[in-house]
């Protein structure tokens, strides 16, 4: 404990040095913590909509749905989905099961026609567990959307919502009606009429030129689906055992694949990557500055403690623990650092948060976010540990020049 | 206690040959014994040969009866640390710590737990007369203080032998004096060794034993 109190008081001793280097240290907890929470905003953010943008935490697919495109609708389905829907709607871990029939087709207004990419659902469960209501409400802003409301539960009504892009091209707006055209299950031609009844704005331009909605009822008569159901998107009433969930569902259901929804988002895959690469990329250079700083003011001690070091050196202190020494004067470094980093990260999030600010819309999406920066014990930890890492990494160097000082030569020094 | 046998230690100062070449000579216990001789001699190369802090090129250094030079660093480290005390022109106290924690230091480094390190620190700094300035740092303390407080680091651990290297050189002759007394007070009472490497005829004066070096070689004894 001597040398950890040497290391401490040396530390002490040069107070404006110690403190520029715990400045470096802080800037990069901050600056490493503040990126992991912005990276955990956005991440929970993407998971939230897949999850609630129709995927639920975990969906049914058919045994070929990855493979391969579809070259009719309902070439790939489950065939009695609706059975399958309900047997696991009897399980305790699921809270309701969404049957979804994905179709494609043309949507004409007489003169005009658009390729559209469709979904049907159930008019009744979709905005109790997914984002319809949110995607409803952006939509309602867009020219012709004022009005907007959602799918009519009676089986009888033909109503479609209509992504904000593709009512744009079809130069359509709420109340119009346009036709629905695709091929039924056996490869015949089908349409239907549909009121448009609102307009919906899902974040992706992409998705906003080419989506509509329209209830099971209307693509089971487009379609002629019948039981027949493309996935079903399963919510638990625990998200986190999504996992485990996994493994236990799938055995009850031989004839189906059941993937969680990580797997089947693929945007939330590509964003988390490219974060973790930008970010990675980021701390890797933040650790050097701090390693490369904190070795320099190390190495200034050291060579201003030469004769201090000859002294304790001929006093009998063995070449280890002057290693040792510079080690704990690391480590106090470290600790004192993280400390700060984290009281300084935990005010200016809080700062941050408090100021409401509106971040631009990224890449490829219609509208932005507010910042929200989240704290992530978990990334504060592993930030200050390998924080602390790197201060010791940083003593080793002028901890083995203290420690390979011939005493001579270090009691002579000036 | 201390034999020197046919030391040389050879170095290049300056472009010349510069060092100790063949000196032998023997300390008894409880002596305090004076290196004396001008500046480059090779005062300060014997006292460091001595206390183990180089090697010597030829020779040996025998303490108590035993062979150390030849010993590896690791085993050298420990017998400084629990033989040997050290005493130094600078006086050399570590400038972070109390003028108490400067002489539990070396206690506390042999593994000596804290309370029993502080009362022989207490007991060493009250010998030497400063047990009213226990918890003052190196920079509060005067040169004498500072020396008289590096004397009882050294005596602390109780070694078998002191080496000082001009420990009056930086102190007033009103401070010099005294603190030469108290050495070879401490030789007589607790018995140890002191080798001292002086020029100064006041030190000289209260030694047991004199040897007189030159260019490196000894060339008297008394």
């Amino acid at each position: 404990m001597i040398l950890a109190r040497l290391a401490l008081r040396n530390l002490l001793r040069q107070r404006r040095r110690t403190a520029l280097t715990l400045m470096v240290i802080v800037a990069g907890f901050l600056a490493l913590s503040l990126a992991g929470g912005f990276m955990a905003q956005t991440f929970q953010g993407l998971a939230d909509a897949a999850i609630r943008g129709g995927l639920g935490h975990l969906q049914v697919l058919p045994p070929s749905a990855m493979e391969g495109d579809e070259a009719q609708s309902l070439e790939k389905a489950l065939p009695d989905g609706e059975a399958l829907a309900a047997r696991l709607r009897q399980d305790p871990a699921v809270a309701e099961v969404l049957p979804r029939i994905q179709f494609m087709g043309l949507l004409s207004t007489g003169p005009k026609s658009v390729a559209f990419l469709g979904t049907a659902v159930d008019p009744i469960l979709e905005p109790k567990y997914m984002a319809s209501a949110e995607a409803l409400k952006d939509g309602a802003k867009a020219p012709g959307g004022a009005g907007s409301r959602w799918l009519s539960p009676a089986p009888a009504a033909r109503e479609v919502i209509l992504g904000v892009g593709l009512a744009r091209a079809l130069g359509a707006s709420v109340g119009s009606s346009l036709t629905l055209m695709s091929t039924t299950r056996d490869g015949a031609l089908n349409a239907v009429d549909v009121d448009v009844v609102g307009f919906q704005d899902l974040g992706l331009r992409e998705l906003n030129d080419r989506f509509l909605t329209v209830s099971l009822a209307t693509a089971g008569q487009l379609l002629d689906a019948g039981p027949a159901r493309s996935r079903l998107s399963i919510v638990l009433k625990r998200p986190q055992d999504t996992a485990t969930e996994q493994t236990r569902l799938q055995a009850l259901l031989p004839g189906a694949d059941l993937k969680p929804w990580f797997e089947l988002a693929s945007f939330y895959r590509q964003v988390k990557l490219l974060y973790f690469a930008i970010f990675g990329f980021m701390g890797l250079v933040l650790f050097l500055v701090v390693l490369l700083a904190t070795a320099n003011t190390l190495l200034m001690s050291v060579m201003e403690r030469v004769r201090e070091f000859g002294v304790l050196r001929a006093m009998g202190l063995q070449p280890g623990q002057l290693l040792a020494l510079l080690q704990w004067e690391g480590a106090f470094l470290g600790l004192m650092g993280s400390v700060l980093g984290m009281v300084t990260t935990l005010l200016l999030r809080a700062g941050l948060n408090a100021l409401h600010l509106e971040m631009p819309a990224p890449p490829g999406t219609s509208h932005g976010y507010e910042l929200s920066i989240h704290f992530v014990p978990l990334v504060y930890t592993l930030v200050a540990l390998g924080l602390q890492a790197t201060l010791q990494v940083s003593a080793l160097f002028p901890g083995l020049k203290a420690a390979r000082l011939r005493i001579v030569e270090a009691l002579r020094h000036v | 206690m201390l034999e020197l046998r046919n030391i040389t230690r050879a170095y290049e100062l300056g472009g010349e040959r510069a060092g100790v070449f063949g000196v032998s000579l023997e300390v008894p216990k409880a002596c305090l014994a004076v290196l004396a001789g001008p500046s480059g001699s090779g005062k300060t190369t014997l006292l460091q040969l001595a206390g183990l802090l180089d090697a010597p090129d030829e020779g040996e250094v025998r303490l108590d009866g035993e062979t150390v030079s030849a010993l590896p660093e690791r085993a050298r480290c420990n017998l400084r640390l629990r033989r040997l005390g050290f005493v130094f022109q600078a006086f050399n106290l570590v400038p972070v710590l109390s003028a108490l924690e400067n002489v539990m230091l070396p206690l506390q480094l042999q593994g000596l737990a804290e309370p029993e390190a502080r009362g022989r620190a207490e007991t060493a700094l009250d010998r030497v007369g400063l047990s009213d300035r226990l918890h003052h740092r190196p920079g509060q303390l005067s040169g004498g203080q500072q020396q008289r407080a590096a004397i009882a680091r050294a005596l602390a651990p109780e070694p078998l032998l002191v080496l000082a290297d001009e420990p009056t050189a930086s102190l007033d002759h009103a401070h010099g004096g005294p603190l030469m007394d108290l050495m070879a007070a401490l030789a007589q009472e607790r018995g140890v060794t002191f080798l001292v490497a002086s020029h100064d005829p006041a030190v000289i004066a209260r030694a047991h034993r004199v040897f007189r070096l030159a260019d490196g070689r000894l060339v008297s004894q008394d």
